[in-house]
């Protein structure tokens, strides 16, 4: 397991360089066309190949890591702190609060994830401008995602606040936001960051979903998830192998993330 | 046993309607509701016009139209969809086997190889199976639904195998978290240092044990499956429900929309609910 994690932890920071540095990477801008070359094969000027546009493949594939795998974590950032926030009220008041909390998060969550998250945003507009259309997707990923991380913070702050410190805190006057800031929050640290870390590649598999499905982030701007899209010509073309290499890198990079949660998961 | 059932069943009745009522809101908040497609229709009077616009305006008041649709509910009719003009029930009849067959294929062959897997890595902990079953459950945890759909598309293959491929790793996952907590008992590891053999302490000791856990999960591989079967319908053009919620959701179609939001909690519900129920059965036995 230990080389298991090292195989994942490289192919991590090789996957961060590849974003950070896509700029220097990229031997042109994701939406720049050859248009004397589309559909171009692989080349030493194309590596993976000009799409149906002309757009350089290698390219494309390097700005669409650099929009899935910078954003599932601010997306993963949202749903952490509704979850917090949600659980945290629910846990920490009790009673009707936190039976009224307890049935939003059963509604969230007696619907399947997916079939929620598509149905949401095919209802919302598709004709936007390409950042907004970043911001849509994964804003939906992060407000709708919360559900399940919010009842473990419910029973973690339930939990904390039978605790015999936070009783002797109570009993000493501590009320309110100090009592969530020095006693409550410092101890849901933990579960907070499992729960922020979970999130990450379900968001990153859950736009690839959208993506593929034509719902994620708008053209010109790439995703990993629109990159996806691609496959659909390969059903009706013949199936070129170079077309499934953004399937393989989002494997590859989900599975390094799985491999590190496990041990998240221990750890926490 | 039947206050049980009677709370189970009106706590079931609650979470649809709120739901329905729920995904009812989100459609009138969506934008470009108060229009329809038909209306740029050319061959269209402006009567005809005009009476689907009046439709739109009957459904833009969701109090009033949700306290239609449940009146209407109560004597069975779930009302016409307005994207395709056909009622909702038949609709429902056509598209709810096809997606049922899905799931229950996919739900058989996810469950089969995941708890094969679970068992088999288990009890010989063999070095090559666990590594194939890693590696297997990895890959497709690690694989959006739609993706893999397009895949299947691509080589022809069928389409609710997808699906069974993409629940079968948390099947294995949990299965296999489960069997390793129960292998590491006391019970089981006096039973071990007697001699007895690994497919003996496996079904004797460890999966007696873990099984009735195990069964908690029935519910949520449901849940998962129906979230996988849409993106796997709509991309394969199968004649489900999956697909049945994408075209209401683009065309805004909200009785359409309502009935199907029911439709998917009613079964999920009831699967948690039923698995929960068995769950806590077994475990009673098994005491």
């Amino acid at each position: 397991m230990k080389l298991a994690r090292s195989i994942a932890v490289f192919v991590l920071a090789i996957a961060a360089l590849m974003v950070l540095g896509a700029k220097y990477l990229a031997p042109a801008g994701y939406e720049n066309q050859f248009r004397e070359t589309p559909q171009a094969k692989p080349s030493s000027a194309h590596w993976l190949g000009t799409d149906d546009l002309g757009r350089d493949r290698w390219s494309r594939m390097l700005y669409g890591m650099r929009v899935s795998l910078v954003l599932a974590p601010l997306a993963a950032l949202l749903t952490t702190f509704l979850a917090g926030f949600v659980g945290g009220i629910a846990g920490y008041c009790g009673g009707w609060t936190e039976r009224f909390c307890k049935i939003l998060i059963d509604l969230f969550l007696s619907v399947p994830w997916l079939f929620l998250l598509i149905t949401v945003r095919a209802a919302l507009p598709l004709n936007i401008s390409p950042p907004a259309s970043v911001a849509v997707t994964f804003a939906l990923l992060g407000m709708l995602g919360w559900a399940a991380s919010a009842r473990i913070i419910c029973t973690g702050t339930k939990d904390l606040m039978r605790s015999e410190f936070v009783w002797m805190a109570r009993a000493s006057g501590f009320s309110g936001i100090k009592l969530v800031r020095l006693h409550l929050l410092p101890n849901l640290r933990g579960a907070l960051f499992a729960q922020f870390w979970i999130s990450i590649p379900v968001f990153i598999i859950a736009e690839a979903n959208l993506g593929a499905l034509g719902l994620g982030v708008a053209e010109p701007l790439p995703s990993l998830g629109s990159l996806l899209r691609e496959l659909q010509d390969a059903v009706t073309l013949r199936p070129e192998p170079w077309r499934f290499l953004p399937l393989a890198v989002l494997i590859v990079v989900i599975s390094a993330f799985q491999v590190l949660l496990n041990k998240q998961e221990v750890r926490v | 046993m039947l206050r049980l059932i009677f709370w189970a069943a009106l706590r079931l009745v609650a979470v649809m309607l709120l739901a329905s009522f729920a995904g009812a809101l989100l459609m009138r908040a969506a934008p470009g509701f108060s229009s329809d497609d038909q209306e740029l229709n050319s061959g269209l009077s402006a009567a005809s016009i005009e009476a689907i616009r009046q439709a739109r305006l009957a459904d833009a008041n969701i109090p009033v139209f949700y306290a239609h649709y449940i009146a209407a509910l109560m004597r069975g009719d779930l009302g016409t969809s307005r994207s395709l003009n056909q009622p909702v029930k038949q609709l429902l009849k056509e598209r709810l086997p096809v997606t049922l067959m899905n799931l229950a294929f996919a739900l058989a062959v996810g469950w089969l190889m995941g708890l094969a897997l679970a068992l088999a890595a288990r009890t010989w902990n063999l070095r090559p199976l666990r590594f194939l079953a890693e590696g297997l459950s990895g890959t497709f945890i690690s694989t959006p639904a739609a993706a893999l759909a397009l895949v299947f598309l691509v080589f022809r293959l069928p389409p609710a195998l997808a699906a069974a491929l993409l629940i079968f790793p948390k099947i294995y996952r949990y299965s296999d978290n489960l069997l390793q907590q129960s292998s590491d008992l006391p019970h089981v590891l006096a039973a071990r240092a007697r001699g007895a053999g690994p497919v003996r302490v496996m079904a004797w000791h460890v999966a007696p044990i873990a099984f009735p856990q195990v069964i908690a999960l029935v519910g949520v591989s449901i849940s998962i499956a129906i979230g996988v079967l849409l993106p796997i319908e709509v991309v394969s053009d199968v004649a489900g429900i999956g697909q049945l919620a994408w075209q209401s959701s683009q065309s805004r179609d909200l009785p359409l929309l309502v009935n199907l939001t029911m439709v998917v909690k009613f079964v999920t519900v009831c699967a948690t609910l039923i698995s929960d129920a068995a769950q806590r059965g077994l475990m009673r036995r098994a005491a």
